[in-house]
C-alpha cells in the first residue's frame, strides 16, 4: 500500500538553457508562476504556507550565502516559512521528500517546493570546473565531475564488456527526446557517432557522454492528500520516498560497478511505495553522464547488473520500450541546474502519470513513475522519490 | 709538494648511495635555437611540473636507504645541501625529513647559498659522526637550477639529487682529506627576490681569475693523495677537461653525468663521483660555488651499494621542448587567473594532515583490519564503524583498480591528467595522480606511489604521492 499522504497538484519549470538574460530571482519566480497556472482549478499564491527551495552552488554566481529568504521575496511571498536545501545533486530531490514530510507531519497543508540554480553566470573554467581544486588537496586534486564518474565507465567496461557505443546510445536516446520537450537545454537530436567523435573531456567520457551547464528553474505544490480534491480532479500522489548515503571519498569505495546508495535509496522508496522496480511505467533518473545512466538502471532494479549497456543499446529504455527512461531528455539534453534538476524530472513524472506530455507520452499501466538522483562527493547522497496517481 | 689538509679525527664512512634526477630533458641545442644561438651538445634533465628539488632529494635519499636496507626510524639527521631549497625562508628540511621518513627527533643542517652547498652538507655530517653526535646520517645533496631565460647556462643547467648514508662503523667506503680554497667573487647569483639565477658577467674573467686557479689548487692538493678518478665541476662544459689535464689525468668519471644531466648544481659533485664509488679506487670529489672550492678524498675498498644503480637512475627521461620545459620551470604562465587550490596550504587542515600526506599513512582499524585513510578524516574505520585505530605508512606497491585520463580543467592544471584507484598490497584503496599520459595505465597494472609536488599553491609547495606505472623493474629495486 502506497504511502499517499501527500498530494502534487501543481508543477511548473521555465525552459532551460544558458539563461544570460534572466537573474536567480527571476527564474525563480517564472518556474513559481508556472507551478501555480498548472493547478486545475486555480490556485492563489498566498496559499503557500512554507517554501522548501533547493539550491547547491550559490558560489557558482557569487552568491554563496543565500538563505531561505531569497524566494519568498522573488516570488511576491515574503513573510512565509522558508528553508534552503543542499544535498549535493539530489538537492531537488531532498527539497521534494522534506516538503512531503512537512506536509504529512500536519504542520502545514500546502507548501511549494522549488529548486534554482544559476549555473552559467561564472565562465565554465571559474565555475564547475574549479571543482579541480576544491576538497583534499591530494586525495581529490583534478576531481572535476566527470572523475566522479567516469572511473565507473572504466570499470564496467572492463568487467561487463560495456562499449562506447552502449555508453552513447544513452545520450542519443536522451537527446531524441530532449528535441521532443519544449523546455530542453538542447532540441536536436544526435547519433552515436557524433558522441564517439565528440572530444575527449576525461577518458573514457566523452562531449557528448556529459551533461551541459544548464541555468534553470522548477516547482510543485504540495498539500495535504486529503484536501486534493480543492486544487484537482487528477492528483498525482507522493506513494514513497527513500534517501541514502554513502563514503564522500572515491578510494572508499568498495566497488566501481555500482553506486550504492542509489541501491540503499530505492530499496527504502520501493519499500514505502510497497512496489517493486516492475511495476514502475517510467523513470526520470541521474543521467549527468551516459554511465550514470547506466548505471542507475541497474541499481534501481530495472535491468540486472552487468546489462545496463546492453538494454539501453537495445532500446529497452525508450519511449517505447519496456521501460521509458528519462522522457524529458535527461540531465543530457534537457539540462542540469543542479538544484533545480530534481524538481524538473518530478515535474516530468507529474505530467507523464496525469497524461499531459505531449508528443513524450509513454504508456501508463501501473501508474507508478520513478524519480532519482545521485551525487555529491564520491556521489555519497542519493534520494529516490515515486509519485502514483493512483488514489 | 706538501699536503695541507685537515684530516677527521676518526674515519667516517659511506654505506650506500642514491641517485635521481628530473624527469624531463631538454636538448642544449634547442634552448639555444630559442635564442638565435648554437646551445652546444648534450642535454641538461629538468623537473617535471610535478618534481622539484624536494622530490628528487626524497626519491635519492629512499634509493640510498633501500640499498643500504636501513629502516629511516633509524637515522639520526638529514644534512641536506642545496643552492635552492623549497622555500627561500621556511620548512624545506623538516618537510624533507617528513618526506623521507625520518623520525621526529632526528638532526642535521640545511645548507644552502650557492652550488657549493652540496660539499658542505657532505663534511658537516662527516663531522657529525666523528664527533659522535650522530651515528646514522643522511646526507642529500640536491638542486633543481633555474636559470634565466636567454643566459648561457640555461642550456645546461640540470635537476638532480645524490644521497649518501654515512657512519663510523666500517664501510666499504672511507671519506678522507680535505682542502678548501676560496675568493670572494661574484659568479652565478640571484640578487634578493631574484627568481632566476643570473649567469657570470664575464666568462674569461671568472676562468681566468677564480675558476681555474681556485680548482686547480684544490685538485693538486688531492691530487697528491694518489687519486685515481675524478670528479670535477663543469660550469660551461669545457672547464672540467682543462682542470682534468692540468691534473694529469684524462677525462674526470663526472663528464658522463653533466652529459646524461646537465650540471646539477650543488648536486654535481657528490654526483659526479656517485658511479666511481662502485669500483676500488681513491676518488678525488671537487665542487665549486659561490667563490669556494672545496675537495675531499673518498677511498673505496669494495663497491657501495646503490652505485651500480646510479646510472639507470639518471639515464632515460622524457624530451622536452624549450616551451614545456618554461613551463616546467614556472617561467611561462597562464594568462589570466587560475583557479586557486580551496584549502590555503598556511591553514590548518595541513596541520593536520601534513604528515599523512607527506608520509603517506593510513589508519589501520583494531577490529576488522581494514585502512582508512588519511587518517586525519577518518576518525572511524570505512568498513566496520570501528574507533580503534592505528596509525600506519601505507604500501607503495599496487595494482590499478580503475581510472581516469582528465582532458578538461582550468589553469594551473595541465591536461593530460590520469587519475588513478590503486588497490594496495596492504589491502589499502587509495586514489591518486598518476604519472604520465595514462597511455601506459591498465586495469590489473602494476604501480609504485612514488612523491611529487601537487600542487604550487601561492608560492608554497604543496607534496604529496602520486601512481607511476610500473613498466620495468625499478631502479630502487636493484
Amino acid at each position: 500500500m502506497a504511502w499517499n499522504r501527500v498530494a502534487v497538484v501543481g508543477a511548473g519549470l521555465i525552459k532551460f538553457g544558458e539563461l544570460f538574460e534572466q537573474s536567480y530571482e527571476q527564474m525563480a519566480a517564472g518556474a513559481f508562476n508556472a507551478a501555480v497556472r498548472a493547478v486545475d482549478k486555480g490556485f492563489d499564491p498566498k496559499q503557500v504556507e512554507a517554501a522548501f527551495v533547493a539550491t547547491q552552488r550559490g558560489t557558482l554566481w557569487g552568491q554563496e550565502g543565500i538563505g531561505g529568504n531569497t524566494v519568498p521575496t522573488a516570488i511576491g511571498l515574503a513573510g512565509i516559512a522558508c528553508t534552503r536545501i543542499e544535498n549535493a545533486c539530489p538537492s531537488g530531490s531532498d527539497a521534494f521528500r522534506v516538503g512531503a514530510m512537512a506536509v504529512a507531519s500536519g504542520v502545514y497543508d500546502v507548501v511549494l517546493v522549488i529548486g534554482v540554480e544559476k549555473m552559467r553566470d561564472k565562465s565554465t573554467e571559474e565555475g564547475l570546473l574549479s571543482r579541480a581544486a576544491a576538497g583534499h588537496p591530494i586525495y581529490t586534486r583534478g576531481e572535476t565531475a566527470p572523475v566522479l564518474f567516469a572511473p565507473f565507465a572504466t570499470r564496467h567496461m572492463h568487467d561487463y564488456g560495456t562499449t562506447r557505443e552502449m555508453l552513447a546510445s544513452v545520450a542519443v536516446k536522451n537527446h531524441h527526446n530532449g528535441a521532443l520537450d519544449p523546455y530542453a537545454h538542447f532540441q536536436s537530436e544526435i547519433t552515436v557517432d557524433d558522441v564517439l567523435k565528440s572530444p575527449a573531456v576525461c577518458t573514457p567520457l566523452h562531449l557528448l557522454d556529459c551533461c551541459p551547464q544548464t541555468d534553470g528553474a522548477a516547482a510543485t505544490i504540495l498539500v495535504n492528500a486529503e484536501r486534493a480534491h480543492e486544487f484537482t480532479d487528477r492528483p498525482v500522489f507522493v506513494a514513497g520516498f527513500g534517501v541514502a548515503t554513502d563514503h564522500p571519498y572515491l578510494h572508499e569505495k568498495s566497488t566501481f560497478v555500482g553506486l550504492k546508495a542509489t541501491t540503499l535509496a530505492s530499496d527504502r522508496a520501493y519499500q514505502m511505495a510497497g512496489i517493486g522496480p516492475s511495476q514502475v511505467d517510467m523513470a526520470e533518473v541521474h543521467d549527468c553522464f551516459t554511465i550514470t545512466e547506466i548505471l542507475d538502471i541497474e541499481d534501481l532494479g530495472f535491468v540486472e547488473k552487468g546489462k545496463g549497456g546492453v538494454a539501453s543499446l537495445d532500446g529497452e529504455t525508450s519511449l517505447t520500450g519496456r521501460i521509458p527512461v528519462n522522457t524529458s531528455g535527461g540531465l543530457l539534453a534537457k539540462g542540469h541546474p543542479i538544484g533545480a534538476t530534481g524538481v524538473a524530472q518530478l515535474t516530468e513524472c507529474w505530467w507523464q502519470l496525469r497524461g499531459d506530455a505531449g508528443e513524450r507520452q509513454v504508456e501508463i499501466r501501473n501508474g507508478y513513475a520513478l524519480q532519482h538522483n545521485v551525487g555529491g562527493r564520491g556521489s555519497g547522497v542519493s534520494v529516490v522519490n515515486i509519485l502514483t496517481n493512483k488514489q | 709538494m706538501t699536503v695541507e689538509s685537515a684530516f677527521v679525527s676518526s674515519p667516517v664512512r659511506i654505506m650506500s648511495v642514491g641517485a635521481a634526477a628530473g624527469g624531463l630533458r631538454l636538448a642544449a641545442a634547442d634552448a639555444g635555437a630559442a635564442w638565435g644561438r648554437p646551445g652546444g651538445r648534450g642535454q641538461a634533465a629538468v623537473c617535471a611540473p610535478d618534481e622539484d628539488v624536494l622530490t628528487l632529494a626524497a626519491e635519492a635519499a629512499g634509493r640510498a636507504l633501500h640499498a643500504a636496507g636501513v629502516d629511516p626510524q633509524v637515522v639520526d639527521g638529514l644534512w641536506w645541501g642545496t643552492s635552492r631549497p623549497p622555500f627561500g625562508e621556511g620548512p624545506s628540511h623538516s618537510l624533507l625529513a617528513a618526506a623521507i621518513g625520518l623520525p621526529a627527533n632526528s638532526s642535521g643542517v640545511l645548507c644552502s647559498g650557492s652550488t657549493h652547498a652540496g660539499v658542505d652538507a657532505l663534511l658537516a655530517a662527516a663531522d657529525a659522526v666523528a664527533a659522535g653526535s650522530a651515528r646514522l646520517a643522511l646526507v642529500v645533496a640536491a638542486d633543481n637550477q633555474l636559470p634565466g631565460p636567454g643566459t648561457a647556462f640555461e642550456a645546461r643547467a640540470g635537476a638532480a639529487a645524490v644521497a649518501l648514508l654515512l657512519r663510523a662503523e666500517p664501510g666499504p667506503a672511507t671519506i678522507g682529506a680535505r682542502v678548501t680554497r676560496t675568493r670572494p667573487y661574484l659568479d652565478r647569483y640571484r640578487g634578493d627576490g631574484e627568481p632566476a639565477t643570473r649567469d657570470v658577467y664575464d666568462a674569461r674573467l671568472f676562468r681566468e681569475e677564480v675558476f681555474m686557479p681556485l680548482v686547480t689548487e684544490v685538485g693538486e692538493q688531492l691530487g697528491a693523495l694518489d687519486v685515481t678518478t675524478w670528479s670535477l665541476p663543469d660550469p660551461d662544459g669545457r672547464l672540467a677537461s682543462v682542470v682534468a689535464r692540468r691534473l694529469g689525468s684524462g677525462a674526470p668519471a663526472s663528464s658522463a653525468v653533466y652529459t646524461a644531466v646537465g650540471d646539477t648544481g650543488a648536486a654535481a659533485a657528490l654526483l659526479g663521483a656517485a658511479e666511481a664509488l662502485d669500483a676500488a679506487g681513491t676518488v678525488g670529489v671537487v665542487a665549486y660555488g659561490g667563490g669556494r672550492a672545496t675537495g675531499v678524498v673518498v677511498t673505496v675498498e669494495s663497491p657501495v651499494p646503490g652505485s651500480a644503480a646510479v646510472a639507470d637512475a639518471l639515464s632515460g627521461g622524457t624530451p622536452a621542448s624549450y616551451a614545456q620545459v618554461l613551463r616546467a620551470r614556472g617561467q611561462l604562465l597562464a594568462s589570466g587567473e587560475t583557479v586557486p587550490m580551496g584549502v590555503p596550504p598556511e591553514s590548518a587542515m595541513f596541520v593536520r594532515g601534513m604528515s599523512e600526506m607527506l608520509g603517506l599513512l593510513g589508519a589501520r582499524c583494531a577490529d576488522c583490519g581494514t585502512i582508512s585513510t588519511p587518517p586525519s578524516i577518518h576518525p572511524t574505520c570505512i568498513n566496520c564503524g570501528g574507533t580503534k585505530l592505528e596509525l600506519v605508512p601505507l604500501a607503495r606497491r599496487g595494482v590499478v583498480h580503475t581510472f581516469v585520463v582528465n582532458q578538461t580543467m582550468p589553469a594551473p592544471f595541465v591536461a593530460p591528467l590520469p587519475i588513478a584507484v590503486v588497490d594496495l598490497e596492504d589491502g589499502a584503496r587509495v586514489m591518486l595522480q598518476a604519472i604520465g599520459d595514462g597511455s601506459d595505465i591498465k586495469i590489473g597494472g602494476e604501480v609504485e606511489l612514488v612523491l611529487r609536488r601537487y600542487a604550487h599553491e601561492r608560492g608554497v609547495p604543496v607534496y604529496g604521492f602520486k601512481a607511476h606505472p610500473v613498466v620495468e623493474r625499478s631502479p630502487s629495486d636493484s
